[in-house]
């Protein structure tokens, strides 16, 4: 059983390449409050690394990432 | 020290363009990359040399098309505005320009005039230096 994430903003990034998702999640983050929670969803194969390698230099935790009907979906927190 | 974050977690990339109109397919990467690194917090610029700066001049936006196998490019146009509205920063050295017989009012909005001392400077200070 997984726990349900709500999120606090979807950013819907379907068909946008590398790197339209990474600056489109950046530009979602800064609207957040500290704590608030992003779901992006991607279907550019490119976007899991990324998304991982992001998370990691920015500090803003990717709480989930998973693959839903082709999609790419991931839950980042803002730090 | 052109480099503006005094945040030791900020790291610093500084990409390297030397091509320019004869080489279109080369002139798209080193914006995205900028970009996608600019999206990630860190301090980003771009130096154009050698035939970088046509990259950056007026009207060349539009005229550059970046190709893509079995048509529909893009024009580069795209790519630095995507990397002005992140907050990457485009440099030019004045060498550079007179090699096309160019001054700084050729250069587009946003452009930034340093010299090789600078551009060393700023090379020893970066996290990560990037040359195409």
């Amino acid at each position: 059983m997984i726990d349900v994430i709500k999120e606090d903003l979807v950013l819907d990034c379907s068909g946008m390449l590398c790197p339209m998702p990474v600056v489109k999640t950046s530009k979602a983050m800064k609207d957040l409050q500290s704590g608030q929670i992003l779901k992006m969803i991607a279907t550019d194969p490119g976007a899991p690394p990324d998304m991982e390698a992001w998370s990691r230099q920015t500090g803003n935790e990717l709480l989930r990432s998973m693959t839903e009907d082709g999609k790419f979906i991931f839950f980042l927190k803002k730090k | 020290m052109l480099w503006k974050t005094d945040d030791p977690d900020t790291k610093k990339i500084l990409y390297v363009q030397t091509h320019g109109e004869k080489d279109p397919e080369r002139t798209a990467t080193p914006f995205f990359l900028a970009t996608a690194g600019a999206a990630m917090d860190n301090e980003v610029c771009i130096y154009f040399t050698m035939n970088g700066p046509q990259c950056v001049a007026k009207g060349n936006g539009d005229k550059i098309i970046v190709p893509k196998k079995g048509g529909g490019g893009k024009e580069l146009k795209y790519f630095i505005d995507q990397a002005l509205d992140i907050g990457v920063r485009l440099l030019v050295c004045q060498p550079s320009l007179d090699l096309h017989g160019y001054t700084m009012d050729d250069m587009i909005e946003g452009v930034e005039m340093i010299g090789g001392a600078a551009f060393n400077d700023m090379a020893v200070h970066a996290d990560a230096v990037i040359s195409f």
